[in-house]
């Protein structure tokens, strides 16, 4: 090996044994900066709200840094020459190694060259890399490994979170929750549903839009009120908007009542039946015959329940009077007309001794006996409703049943078009046409149609007379399109206000009271509510949300709609809980108390809406208010306070 | 002579002067070994210390020492350049007629000793720069050659000032080195008693030959340098250099002018000789250092500021030397 290569040989170790101390100088350095970050971050994590994220992310972050802290110091590679000049430096060589690396390249072979080389090479053979560069823990891993400790002792100490901290996490969680149902909830909608119309549409998306907000931005519970506030709002217009139309008000009407919810045309309802009443064919038994039977299996039941804890001759006794009881309740069952092998299979079982099987085959009765009572009940249900059912096209005008009318309508245009009509039949179809449009009258262009076509067939003109019928019924489908439209966007508005109600009252989704689930806004009583809110025959959209639906107004009556104030009501009335207290102002002391009088509705009687719910509903309305800055700004300090101290 | 004993016979010789030296100079050890780096360097030497200390005992000694021609040139103020240099004198010929003929003046020789430089006037010091920087001489309208190799030893005292004259910064910068010569130790002047009281009497023997220096010269230029050990040197020279982007902080306040490129050469070149006396065959940062105070201390003109705040050249090239790193590699950045 020549003195050159000596050289190089012993700076390349020493450099590779430098680029590695150096990337582990780096790693400590980064430990150190990671510790520091990590203790930072669990320092303020354990004094300021920041979120769990965030926290993760240092976390993250914290541990890269060594990672980091490694790649800078083992990116650089030195040359020979920095290598060369750094070991002249630290092994005190009064720069003969760089000179060597330089004379070598710079100088041809010679007397000079030489000696340097000589002189630096037997230098280079005194050089031990491991000595020169000796790998151990810096001031830096010291200081990180006390920084750590110091991290993991902080993390055991509870963190400090204050009153408004705990409300605003609290908050958060279920404003993000909320909105995620919102969202969830409309975009299922508009999957199930697709509007017809391309405005529904529009809205429906809005409010998923809405709902997705609130779930990616951390907003407080005032800005999320705002947004469901003016989201509300928003729908509720468009709503007002499509109920203008007074076809609907009818279908509306219709839709409330149990005949008219859900309405199946008459040719499905018959369908229906019918294959019920086949299914039920071989078992003709009435339901309390049916009941009966299943009281009797029962106690049979509970009879070899009793049997299997017995031995000896009390116990073959039992098992014959267990046998000839079920034979006589097999007897009963084919009297009655009902088919149950159960039974037979189940004394053979008794007679063979197995238990097991004798009572799955029990259990076995008394399922198909709940089946068939359950059946029996649904086909009763359905020839009720069949019965109401209108049965001409006036009828089911009246009733609102808007399909079962547009099927008639198309049936008619049918006929109409029909060649081989006779006179009798034409004038059949006019005066069933003539009879329905006092009916149709509140379904708009529906009405005006029909009046073509009667007056068309009148004239004789069969052709346009089926047309102008096929028209109405496209009409009236068009309709109860838009009557699905509205359906979906109460649907959304039900959403909302139960979104708000779980804001406003810091609840999540499964625990907030708001409107029930599946809300049907053509009920008879929509909401909890009991007053005047969605009664019969009222404007259903434009009463929507006017009122909360936890104000008990139960004793309310029509003298009673004025307003009245102050109440009237005895101050013996009163609970305990509720007696006043005498609270003094805090606007400006000694002053006068601003005030306002509001009209109202006195109330008498005990309420049946629990104190809770009515103070909670009372809170998100306030919460509402305030958020859509509807209280004046001087008393929102105010208001706040007091709808927070009801909270206590 | 190949190289490799070349440089042996320069550590024997620069050793045997040193050792013939110290039998007559006590102490003085750094102020020898500059005198003798800037001697191998072929550099001049202004030596200055108050009287009495032994600087022209040094020089005579090293005169002594070396096997050349030495002159004493004593300067008074009213030494004329003639005085130094010589002039044309009318002489007899053989021929029994008269011409004029030009009679040298001491500077003609190897080694000269100027004593107490600074009491000859501006008019007369200046007769020196020619002679020290382009060893030649131009006298009665001739150019004359010196002899090589040509050394001038001054020396000068710090106080007196009184009928002295400063020496002018361009003959300062061609001084390779001023070395302050300072008060011996106790021990020191224990020994000089002992060595001048007493009826013995200190013989030296030459050492080095006009030749053999000559010779020893031109091996001391060829010791390699390493790039970054020059690049050193550059930044140390530009360090001193007042209101540029180079210059320390401690240049731009308290600094008139820095130093030439004479500075440069003369860290090099002392840091060559030192190399090859300490048996290393290449130059260190150590060289360079060790040299600066010597080699730039009468470069450097401070200005009104240092003077008033009895700031020093000395000082400002020790702070110099701990603000410019050697080398970005060599501290382990």
């Amino acid at each position: 090996m020549s003195e050159l290569q000596i050289i190089q040989e012993t700076l390349a170790r020493a450099a590779r044994r430098r680029r590695v101390e150096r990337g582990l100088r780096g790693l400590f350095v980064g430990t150190l900066v990671g510790a520091l970050l990590w203790l930072i971050a669990i320092a303020v994590f354990k004094l300021a709200p920041i979120s769990n994220e965030h926290l993760v992310w240092c976390g993250v972050t914290a541990a890269i840094c060594p990672f980091i802290g490694f790649l800078i110091g083992f990116w650089r590679k030195s040359s020979l020459q920095e290598t060369a000049r750094w070991v002249d430096v630290k092994q005190n060589l009064r720069e003969r190694m760089s000179t060597a690396l330089e004379v070598a390249e710079k100088q041809p072979p010679g007397t000079w060259r030489d000696l340097v080389m000589h002189d630096a090479a037997s230098h280079a053979q005194e050089i031990e890399p491991r000595k020169l560069v000796p790998f151990s823990f810096t001031k830096a891993a010291r200081w990180a490994v006390l920084v750590l400790v110091l991290a993991v002792g902080l993390g055991l100490v509870p963190e400090y979170r204050s009153k408004a901290q705990v409300q605003k996490l609290a908050d958060t969680k279920v404003i993000k929750e909320v909105g995620k149902q919102v969202a969830e909830l409309t975009k299922r909608e508009l999957a199930q549903r697709p509007p017809a119309l391309e405005q529904t549409k529009k809205s429906l998306e809005a409010v998923s839009e809405i709902g997705e907000r609130l779930e990616k931005l951390s907003l407080t519970r005032s800005e999320a009120l705002k947004d469901l506030a003016s989201a509300t709002e928003k729908l509720k217009d468009e709503l007002k908007q499509i109920a203008k139309d007074p076809a609907l008000k009818k279908m509306e009407q219709a839709a409330r009542s149990p005949s008219g919810r859900n309405a199946e045309t008459a040719a499905g309802l018959q369908k229906q039946m019918d294959a019920m009443q086949k299914q039920l064919a071989s078992q003709a038994s009435n339901p309390e015959a049916l009941e009966k039977l299943q009281k009797d299996v029962e106690k049979v039941k509970e009879a070899a329940k009793a049997l299997a804890s017995k031995s000896g001759e009390s116990a073959d006794a039992e098992k014959q009077k267990l046998s000839a009881a079920l034979s006589a309740l097999s007897q009963e069952a084919a009297q009655a007309g009902v088919q149950l092998p159960q039974l037979d299979e189940a004394i053979a079982a008794l007679a063979a001794n197995n238990t097991d099987r004798f009572m799955k085959d029990i259990e076995a009765a008394l399922n198909d006996l709940d089946k068939l009572r359950d059946m029996k009940q649904k086909l009763e249900a359905m020839q009720a409703q069949a019965e109401k059912l209108g049965k001409d096209l006036a009828e089911q005008l009246k009733n609102g049943q808007a399909e079962a009318a547009a099927d008639t309508l198309a049936k008619l245009a049918e006929k109409l078009k029909s060649a081989n009509l006779s006179p009798e039949e034409m004038s059949k179809v006019l005066e069933e046409v003539s009879k329905a449009l006092p009916e149709a009258k509140e379904y708009g262009k529906v009405s005006d149609l029909m009046k073509q076509a009667a007056q068309q067939m009148k004239s004789g003109d069969k052709p346009n007379a089926s047309q102008s019928l096929a028209d109405a019924a496209k009409e009236l489908k068009d309709l109860m399109q838009q009557m699905n439209d509205a359906q979906a966007m109460m649907a959304a508005l039900e959403n909302l206000d139960k979104a708000s109600m779980c804001v406003g009252q810091g609840q999540g989704w499964g625990q907030c009271q708001g409107k029930k689930p599946g809300y049907n806004p053509f009920g008879k009583n929509p909401g909890n509510g009991v007053g005047t809110w969605g009664e019969e025959g009222g404007d259903w959209v434009e009463n929507y949300g006017e009122g909360t639906p936890y104000v008990d107004r139960s004793a309310l009556n029509d003298r009673d709609q004025f307003g009245k104030s102050p109440s009237d009501r005895a101050q013996n009335d009163l609970t305990d809980k509720l007696q006043p207290t005498k609270v003094k102002g805090q606007f400006s002391p000694g002053g006068q108390m601003p005030s306002i009088t509001l009209k109202g509705v006195s109330i008498k009687g005990t309420s049946k809406v629990a104190y809770e719910e009515a103070a909670a509903a009372a809170q998100s309305d306030a919460q509402s208010a305030l958020s859509q800055e509807k209280v004046p700004r001087a008393y929102q300090g105010a208001v706040k306070d007091y709808f927070d101290d009801l909270k206590k | 002579m190949s190289t490799e004993s070349q440089i042996q016979s320069f550590r024997d010789t620069y050793a045997a002067l040193q050792a013939e030296i110290g039998k007559v100079i006590v102490g003085h050890t750094a102020i020898v070994e500059n005198t003798l780096i800037a001697l191998f360097g072929g550099g001049h030497v202004l030596l200055e210390g108050v009287p009495g200390l032994g600087k022209t005992l040094l020089i005579r000694t090293l005169g002594e020492v070396l096997d050349m021609p030495f002159n004493r040139i004593q300067f008074t103020p009213d030494l004329m350049p003639a005085d130094i240099l010589g002039t044309n004198l009318v002489m007899d010929t053989d021929a029994g007629k008269r011409a004029f003929e030009f009679q040298r003046g001491p500077i003609f020789a190897h080694l000269i000793l100027a004593d107490e430089i600074n009491r000859a006037t501006p008019k007369t010091q200046s007769a020196m720069l020619e002679a020290m920087q382009e060893k030649q001489v131009t006298a009665g309208g001739e150019l004359r050659k010196l002899g090589e190799p040509f050394f001038v030893m001054a020396t000068q005292n710090p106080i007196d000032q009184e009928g002295t004259y400063p020496l002018p910064e361009a003959q300062l910068d061609r001084f390779f080195f001023k070395i302050i010569v300072g008060y011996p130790s106790a021990d020191e002047l224990t020994e000089v008693i002992n060595r001048t009281t007493t009826g013995t009497k200190t013989e030296v023997n030459k050492v080095l030959s006009r030749e053999d220096l000559s010779e020893l010269m031109k091996l001391v230029r060829e010791v390699p340098v390493a790039s970054h050990v020059k690049d050193y040197a550059v930044r140390l020279v530009l360090a001193t250099h007042p209101k540029t982007d180079t210059a320390a902080p401690i240049a731009n306040q308290y600094l008139r002018f820095g130093s030439s490129p004479r500075g440069a050469q003369t860290l090099i070149l002392a840091g060559k000789v030192r190399a090859l006396a300490q048996g290393r065959f290449n130059v260190s940062f150590e060289d360079l250092q060790s040299a600066a105070l010597p080699a730039l201390r009468h470069r450097l003109i401070p200005n009104f500021e240092a003077e008033a705040e009895g700031i020093t050249t000395d000082h400002i090239i020790e702070q110099i030397l701990r603000d410019v790193p050697v080398s970005a590699e060599a501290v382990g950045v």
